[in-house]
């Protein structure tokens, strides 16, 4: 496995998910982002000690965004075939394997990748077993 | 393929084949920012683009991998496009010769006698990266055990 590009340092500006106002308090009020619509809403108005909203600015680097901590992009590959275009661009993209190969092709597609110097994400996952 | 007809250019070709053809292979948008790779065995980076799109370019340089180790370059024919069996031409450079002199070779062919010299670079890059996938395979090193099972193993051997 070759390790990935030199790249500018990964900043997240902001970890954690933005949860839903008030999700935190009624079950059926789900987490997922809504924005708040209501007249006199203090998280729309953006008063102090109330929760941030997702805003553009919260956006990644350019140049790091979709990267892993490793500094590659995942790349999903089916089969072999699909690994090879990775041949050329081991430093940039690593091989995701898709979650409906069996652990019989995984096997190959590990294989292959270690010999072209591709790391492979989700090496894993399917192929070893719990003692 | 581009020059079956004669008065169409590559350009024209490129035109067309740009949003889809069956070597592209796109990814999502939202997955990894939307790469696109090639599988023309004519594309020395396996990017889709213009320049590196064998099957667009009268004349374009292939390099895989040799099935005995070593390489073998296809390179195509500008007088016999239309004949789709004549058209290209393959050397092997067997994997018995050492990596600087396959560089070597391969660049001289595609580059200094004037070819494609754009794409000297690239040639040996993937020359590179096909000599080294052809190596041993180191086995993985054995993994550490932590806690318990290091515990268990280190009262065993005792």
């Amino acid at each position: 496995m070759v390790a990935a590009k030199k790249h500018v340092p990964i900043v997240k500006k902001h970890k954690t998910r933005f949860a839903r106002h008030q999700s935190d308090r009624f079950d059926r009020v789900d987490a997922s982002w809504r924005k708040p619509k209501g007249i006199d809403g203090r998280v729309r108005r953006r008063f102090r000690g109330t929760i941030r909203m997702p805003k553009i600015g919260y956006g990644s680097n350019k140049k790091t965004r979709f990267l892993t901590p490793s500094g590659h992009k995942a790349f999903l590959v089916h089969n072999v075939k699909d690994l090879e275009l990775l041949l050329m661009h081991n430093r940039t993209h690593a091989a995701e394997i898709a979650s409906a190969v069996s652990s019989r092709k995984r096997i190959d597609i590990i294989s292959r990748a270690k010999q072209i110097g591709v790391k492979v994400t989700n090496a894993k996952a399917k192929v070893t077993t719990e003692v | 393929m581009a020059a079956t007809l004669p008065n169409i250019s590559s350009d024209l070709i490129w035109e067309v084949v740009r949003s889809n053809n069956s070597y592209l292979h796109k990814t999502g948008a939202r997955s990894n920012g939307g790469i696109q790779l090639s599988r023309d065995p004519l594309n020395l980076t396996n990017k889709h683009s213009r320049k590196y799109a064998g099957f667009v370019n009268d004349k374009a340089v292939g390099i895989v991998a040799n099935e005995k180790g070593g390489v073998v370059v296809i390179s195509k024919k500008a007088a016999a496009a239309a004949q789709p069996a004549k058209s290209v031409a393959k050397t092997t450079i067997g994997g018995g010769k050492s990596t600087r002199k396959t560089y070597k070779a391969v660049a001289s062919q595609v580059a200094k006698t004037g070819y494609r010299a754009d794409l000297r670079a690239a040639a040996v890059e993937r020359v590179s990266a096909i000599r080294r996938s052809q190596l041993p395979v180191k086995a993985d090193p054995e993994p550490k055990l932590r806690g318990k099972k290091a515990k268990a193993a280190a009262a065993g051997e005792s």
